[in-house]
C-alpha cells in the first residue's frame, strides 16, 4: 500500500467533519472520491497534506506515519496536493509559478531536467511562460497547478476539483492529462463532484456522505450502482 | 536544445543600468554641490528612513507588517553606544558586534513573535517597540529618560574624521548601497521567491514544501539587523540617544515610507517614500506640533486614493473617475457598500 489512512477523525472546532473514515491507495492507483458538496472530501485531502491536522485516527505513506507532520514536511516525502480552485500565484508570471513550484529541487541541472519535462507535457506553459498567471484561461491555470505539483516529483497526486468550472472540451483535456500522469507510475487521488468523469477514469472509488464513507468498491461498479446512479450521476 | 537552468523572465535591461548608474554617480556627486549643513542633515535623515523603510517592505515581502520597526532600531543604538562609551571599542568593533547581537536577540524575540502572522503579529511588534522605549528609559546604566549625551563620532579612517556632514552622508550612503544590494539579492533568490509565496498564500506554499515559520523567523531577523544597523550610525551620528527618540511614531513613519513610495515596491518604494517624508514637511515649513496631523492625512489618503503609493500610482495611473470618489463617499457618509457599476 502506498497511503493508508485509518479510522480518521478531523474536526472543525466541535463540528467533526470527517467521521472515522478508512481509505487505502495502492502504487500506480487512480481512486477518486466522490460526494456532494460539505461530504468532507476537501477535508480528506488537507488532512493527508497535513494543512489539517487530524483530531484522531493516522495516515501511513510508503511504511511511515505522516499524521502529525506539517505540511511543508509531509510534500518532502512524495505527495503533492493540487488544491481546489487552482490556487496559482495570480500576480505572478507564469515562469515565477514555476521557480517557487520547483522550491525543492537543489541543484541547478535537476531545476533544468524537471522543467524541460513540464514543458514537453505542458507547451502551452513553455509558450506562456512571461504572462501573468493570473491572465490564464481556467484550463491553462489548472495545468499551471498540476503542472507545479509534479515538479516536486510526487509518488502520489490529490487533486481536488480539478474540472471544476471548466468547459467539457477541457474537462476532457484534464481528464487525458490525470491518465497521462498515471501512466508514468504516480498514484492519484481525485476528489469529484464531477462523478461521471472521476469515475470513468479511476479504478476504485469512495463515496462520502456527512464524513462518513458509505460505500466503496470498483469504480465500474459503483458507475453501475443504483443509489449512485440517483445520487451523483443524475439519473 | 539548451536546458533551461532559471525560468527568471525579469531581467534588468541596459536602460535600467543606465539609470542606476547615473542615479549613484548623482548620490555621490551630490554632497559636493551642497554647502548647507541643514539639507546634508536632511539627507542622511532620508538615507536611515530609507534603510528603515526598506526592513518593513522586506517583513512585508513575507506577508507579515510590523509596527515595531523602531525597536532594534534602538537596540542597535543603545548597544553600539554602551560598547564604544562603556566597554571602550572603536565604533568599527562596536559594529559588528552590536549586529550580532542584535540578530541573536531578533531570533529569540522573533522565534516567539512570527508564530502569530497577521493581527497579532501587529500588535505584538507595536508592544514591543513600546516596552524597549520603557525599557531603556528605566534603565539607570542607559541615563534613563535623559538619554546619553556625548557619544563620540566614529574614529577616523585614514584622513575621514567625521568633523563634517559629508563624511557622515558617505558613511550612511554606504551602509544603504550595502542593504539595497544584500536585499536585491535576496529577493531574487530562492528565499525572496519563498517569502512571496509565503505572503500570497501560506497555506499553499506549505504544500509546496517552504517551511512558513522558519522563512518569516528568517525576514524577522534580517530585518531587524539592518534597523539596528541604522540605529547604530544614528546614536554616532546624532551623539546623543533618548528614549523619546525612538518611541511608537518612529514606526508609524517608517511604515508610512513604504506605504507611500508603493507597498509593491520593495526597495525603490521605501527609498523614495522617505526621501518625500523628509524633505516635504520641511520645506512646507511644518509646525512640529502639525506635523503627526499632516502625516496621517497623507497616510490617509494614500491608502484611500492611490493604494499603489507614488511608484505604484505612476505605473499604473488609476483612471480618474467619479464613480470613484461616489462609491467612497457611499461607503463613509452613508455606510452603504455599493457596486459604482449599479
Amino acid at each position: 500500500m502506498l497511503l493508508k489512512i485509518n479510522n480518521l477523525t478531523v474536526q472543525y472546532g466541535k463540528a467533526e467533519v470527517i467521521k472515522g473514515l478508512s481509505l487505502e491507495v495502492g502504487e500506480t492507483e487512480i481512486i477518486t472520491i466522490i460526494g456532494a458538496n460539505g461530504a468532507g472530501k476537501t477535508t480528506v485531502l488537507r488532512a493527508i497534506s497535513g494543512l489539517k491536522p487530524p483530531a484522531s485516527g493516522d495516515i501511513w505513506f510508503r511504511g511511515s506515519k505522516i499524521s502529525g507532520l506539517r505540511a511543508h514536511e509531509i510534500v518532502r516525502l512524495g505527495i503533492s496536493h493540487v488544491p481546489e480552485g487552482r490556487r496559482i500565484l495570480a500576480p505572478l508570471s507564469v515562469a515565477e509559478n514555476l521557480e517557487i513550484g520547483a522550491y525543492l529541487i537543489k541543484t541547478k541541472r535537476e531545476r533544468g531536467t524537471a522543467f524541460q519535462n513540464i514543458f514537453d507535457h505542458f507547451p502551452v506553459l513553455k509558450e506562456r511562460m512571461k504572462q501573468l498567471a493570473g491572465s490564464l484561461s481556467g484550463g491553462e491555470q489548472q495545468m499551471l497547478a498540476i503542472a507545479r505539483a509534479l515538479l516536486n516529483q510526487p509518488r502520489l497526486l490529490m487533486m481536488d476539483e480539478p474540472s471544476m468550472g471548466l468547459s467539457p472540451l477541457v474537462v476532457e483535456q484534464v481528464g487525458r492529462i490525470i491518465t497521462d500522469i498515471n501512466n508514468r507510475g504516480i498514484s492519484i487521488i481525485l476528489v469529484e463532484q464531477n462523478a461521471r468523469m472521476a469515475l470513468s477514469l479511476a479504478g476504485r472509488a469512495y463515496v462520502l456522505e456527512a464524513g462518513k464513507c458509505v460505500l466503496e468498491g470498483e469504480a465500474g461498479a459503483l458507475a453501475n450502482d443504483e443509489r449512485v446512479k440517483h445520487a451523483y450521476l443524475g439519473g | 536544445m539548451k536546458l533551461p537552468n532559471s525560468l527568471k523572465t525579469d531581467r534588468v535591461t541596459r536602460y535600467k543600468w543606465i539609470a542606476i548608474i547615473i542615479v549613484l554617480i548623482a548620490l555621490i556627486v551630490l554632497p559636493l554641490c551642497i554647502e548647507s549643513n541643514y539639507i546634508k542633515h536632511l539627507l542622511i535623515m532620508a538615507c536611515i528612513g530609507a534603510i528603515l523603510g526598506m526592513t518593513f517592505s522586506l517583513l512585508f515581502s513575507s506577508g507579515l507588517i510590523t509596527l515595531g520597526a523602531a525597536a532594534f532600531y534602538a537596540v542597535g543604538a543603545y548597544s553600539s553606544t554602551v560598547l564604544v562609551m562603556n566597554a571602550g571599542l572603536s565604533f568599527w568593533a562596536a559594529l559588528p558586534l552590536t549586529l550580532v547581537f542584535t540578530a541573536i536577540l531578533a531570533l529569540g524575540f522573533g522565534a516567539v513573535f512570527v508564530r502569530n502572522a497577521g493581527v497579532a503579529f501587529v500588535i505584538i511588534t507595536l508592544i514591543f517597540a513600546q516596552v524597549v522605549v520603557l525599557a531603556a528609559a528605566q534603565a539607570d546604566f542607559l541615563g534613563g529618560w535623559g538619554g546619553i549625551m556625548g557619544i563620540p563620532r566614529p574614529n577616523p579612517v585614514g584622513t575621514v574624521n567625521f568633523a563634517a556632514k559629508t563624511d557622515y552622508y558617505y558613511l550612511i550612503l554606504a551602509m544603504l548601497l550595502l542593504v539595497v544590494l544584500i536585499y536585491n539579492a535576496l529577493y531574487s533568490s530562492r528565499i525572496g521567491r519563498a517569502w512571496r509565496a509565503i505572503k500570497l498564500s501560506p497555506k499553499l506554499a506549505g504544500t509546496l514544501g517552504i517551511n512558513e515559520y522558519r522563512y518569516r523567523l528568517l525576514a524577522f531577523v534580517i530585518g531587524s539587523t539592518t534597523a539596528a544597523l541604522a540605529g547604530c550610525f544614528y546614536a554616532h551620528y546624532s551623539q546623543n540617544i533618548t528614549p523619546g527618540a525612538f518611541g511608537g511614531w518612529l514606526s508609524i513613519y517608517v511604515q508610512l515610507y513604504a506605504v507611500l513610495g508603493g507597498l509593491e515596491f520593495y526597495i525603490l518604494g521605501p527609498a523614495i517614500g522617505a526621501v518625500v517624508m523628509t524633505f516635504v514637511p520641511e520645506y512646507l515649513r511644518i509646525v512640529k506640533e502639525w506635523e503627526p496631523i499632516i502625516t496621517g492625512v497623507i497616510l490617509l489618503v494614500v491608502i484611500l486614493f492611490f493604494p499603489g503609493g507614488i511608484l505604484g500610482t505612476l505605473k499604473n495611473p488609476p483612471a480618474l473617475s467619479l464613480n470613484k470618489f461616489h462609491s467612497l463617499y457611499n461607503r463613509l457618509v452613508t455606510g452603504k457598500k455599493r457596486d459604482s457599476n449599479s
